[in-house]
């Protein structure tokens, strides 16, 4: 087991699942950092006045704290859970055989149940919103006027929709931690010895595939999400906008005159498709009927 | 959706299996490690069956295969794919392709490739690519094989395209066979098993308008959103992908291999043409019109009670994205006097790839359009 290539591929499968929790989460973390810091120099004594121009934003700004509050405290439960069940499942490597689990694989179990893993592998959604509805950076907007507050105001609530939706599916996988552990628990008290590896792997698996389908479900995560996804939109839309006002002050095509090209290129196609299979249908029906 | 098709449940045990057997042996690893260091895009093939370009006309392409064998049936056979993941899913390798299979059989066999949709292509609609596209493939294809009749194939949301042409065209269809695809879009709730049936209640979540807004600041549905939502119907197996599962595979070439023609077909997502998209989202999954006989296109009604022709639906047992109550509801919907059902082993990609469902497939369809190839030219 201590074989320098299988422990460094381990390692790389270890790191790699490690990694795109770790990421996951630090673009959040970020991203909510930089709103922050950016809001603060913006919100400045001598702009109070400006303050009246964007209506709502305070609100959303409290409403996206509370909502971060409520993914933190998840957070931190999670975390906790998460350190006993890193023990539990190396622990269980151990149990039957007396041998000592090896680095890699104890590093695997660990990442697997780091719960920046759990947000990663199935609040993908998110991210999937976020790459769709992210264009320009946020750097961009600050120099801007109204419009720039409508596309800040649209990234509040995006984020604020996403925190939610994260809390929920943060539920979710808690839920599933805690059946985890409770079955553990009475498996061991049953025969004395905590189950090995493979069983302690397959039952995370199952039971954490049970609870997330159900979660999935659940009128609160098909909510969120639905608010995440409406917010997403209009976050892009309120970015179009803006960027059309830009573009026609250069004489630039906009996103909307381009649509316009478009649609009607789809209904000249249509009509000559229409026009085509007439004229085909005039020139084969004899040929057809004979062929019958 | 990976090397093999299971069920949630029985992919997520799979999975931890293998990972406890990689984790004590250590050797798939380093085989795995060697054989990804040699392999290269270019020796993962896919759709390789030879085929000749017929017919095309804007991004939409028909393409006539190539027979492997004498041919026993006299009309064609044309494959219908839908706008959500791309047809080669019927030919992915040499030895797991239904389209082989079929040529095998002696079947002249065609197909119709959507193209990749782009922004350009948002304002298409499904009354374009059923009345428009696909009836210009059929004219084409009885142009061809010199009959005034096809045999439809349909696939998913292809097959509700088949289904739909078959209704408003009757008489140029000589039969029609279906593969997993939903007819009654609500009757997910018949069984309603857990992990089964998600975007049917995804779906009914949104409002409409969160559709329309949807595409409205996208243009089109995206192919990775899409891929967003399956992926969220196999959360566990969506964890272990590129690690247990591949774990489980490499350490043997053939498997790896298989395993990454699967990647490449699932990687191969052409976003869904907007205006398309929301009739399927809306008026299909949110309004179940198609079942209803409400669904219009080009102004008219699409009546399943005229879809008279023989009919074949083939279905998967343990299809979580099609659940088989959607398709199944077909039975009490066609007015054709021959109706025959199909149920397949396996999941939504395994009619195609799983070992037991290919034995099963392509004879059963051979068998089907040759039974009704009599009199039909």
């Amino acid at each position: 087991m201590s074989d320098p290539p299988f422990d460094f591929g381990l390692k790389s499968f270890a790191d790699f699942w490690w990694q795109a929790g770790k990421a996951a989460q630090q673009a959040q973390e970020d991203a909510t950092r930089s709103f922050t810091e950016a809001l603060k120099s913006t919100i400045r004594p001598a702009a109070q006045a400006d303050l009246p121009v964007w209506p709502g934003a305070a609100v959303d700004n409290a409403e996206l704290a509370r909502a971060s509050e409520a993914l933190a405290e998840l957070w931190k439960a999670a975390t906790e859970l998460s350190t006993g069940m890193a023990k539990s499942l190396a622990g269980a490597g151990n149990g039957l055989s007396g041998a000592k689990l090896d680095p890699t694989v104890e590093a695997t179990f660990r990442a697997m149940a780091d719960p920046r893993t759990w947000l990663a592998g199935a609040g993908g959604m998110d991210l999937v919103i976020g790459a769709v509805a992210q264009g320009p950076q946020l750097a961009d907007l600050w120099n801007a006027e109204r419009q720039q507050a409508r596309v800040m105001q649209a990234w509040t609530e995006m984020r604020r929709r996403t925190l939610e939706h994260n809390a929920v599916v943060m539920q979710g996988w808690l839920g599933a931690a805690r059946a985890f552990g409770e079955e553990i628990a009475g498996r061991t008290k049953k025969d004395g010895n905590s189950p090995d590896h493979k069983t302690t792997l397959a039952l995370w698996a199952e039971t954490a595939n049970r609870v997330m389908l159900e979660t999935q479900r659940s009128e609160p995560f098909l909510q969120t999400q639905a608010a995440m996804i409406r917010s997403g939109a209009e976050f892009r839309m309120a970015q179009r906008e803006m960027a059309e006002r830009w573009a026609a002050q250069f004489g630039f095509p906009t996103r909307t005159e381009l649509d316009d090209v478009h649609r009607s290129l789809t209904e000249l196609r249509r009509e000559f498709r229409a026009f085509r299979r007439k004229h085909a249908e005039r020139g084969a029906a004899p040929a057809r009927k004979s062929e019958a | 959706m990976g090397e093999k098709a299971l069920s949630p449940a029985e992919a997520v045990s799979t999975a931890a299996h293998a990972l406890a057997d990689a984790v004590s042996t250590g050797s798939k690893l380093l085989a795995g490690t060697e054989l990804f260091s040699r392999i290269r895009d270019q020796d993962v093939q896919i759709a390789t069956t030879p085929r000749d370009v017929v017919w095309r006309q804007d991004k939409v392409t028909l393409h006539h295969f190539r027979p492997l064998a004498e041919r026993h049936v006299r009309i064609p056979v044309l494959i219908t794919y839908g706008l959500i993941g791309r047809w080669t899913m019927t030919d992915l390798q040499d030895d797991r392709s239904l389209v082989r299979n079929l040529l095998n059989l002696g079947v002249d066999l065609y197909v119709v490739d959507w193209g990749n949709p782009s922004r350009a292509d948002r304002y298409l609609t499904l009354d374009d690519y059923i009345c428009s596209y696909l009836d210009a493939c059929v004219t084409e294809v009885a142009r061809q094989a010199g009959t005034d009749r096809v045999n439809l194939l349909g696939v998913c949301e292809g097959g509700v395209f088949t289904t739909a042409y078959a209704a408003l065209e009757p008489e140029r269809v000589n039969t029609m066979a279906l593969t997993i695809t939903p007819i009654d879009f609500h009757a997910d709730a018949v069984e309603n098993r857990p992990g089964h049936g998600f975007i049917n209640i995804w779906t009914r979540a949104l409002a409409p308008e969160d559709v329309d807004r949807l595409i409205e600041a996208n243009g089109n549905l995206p192919g990775e959103f899409m891929g967003a939502v399956f992926s969220l119907m196999t959360p566990i197996r969506t964890m272990f992908k590129y690690n247990l599962d591949l774990l489980d595979v490499a350490g043997d070439e053939n498997r790896l291999v298989n395993w990454l023609r699967m990647e490449k077909w699932i990687a191969d997502r052409p976003d869904h043409p907007g205006e398309a998209a929301k009739q399927w989202l809306k008026e299909l999954y949110q309004q179940n019109k198609l079942v209803k006989n409400q669904l219009e296109l080009d102004g008219r009604r699409v009546d399943l009670s005229r879809i008279t022709m023989p009919v074949l639906n083939v279905y998967a047992k343990d299809d979580h994205i099609i659940p088989p109550a959607t398709s199944q509801a077909l039975r009490s919907v066609v007015g054709a006097k021959e109706y025959e059902e199909l149920a397949l082993p396996g999941g939504h990609v395994g009619v195609f790839v799983g070992g037991k469902s290919q034995k099963l497939f392509a004879p059963a369809v051979m068998e089907f359009v040759r039974k009704h190839d009599g009199g039909a030219a």
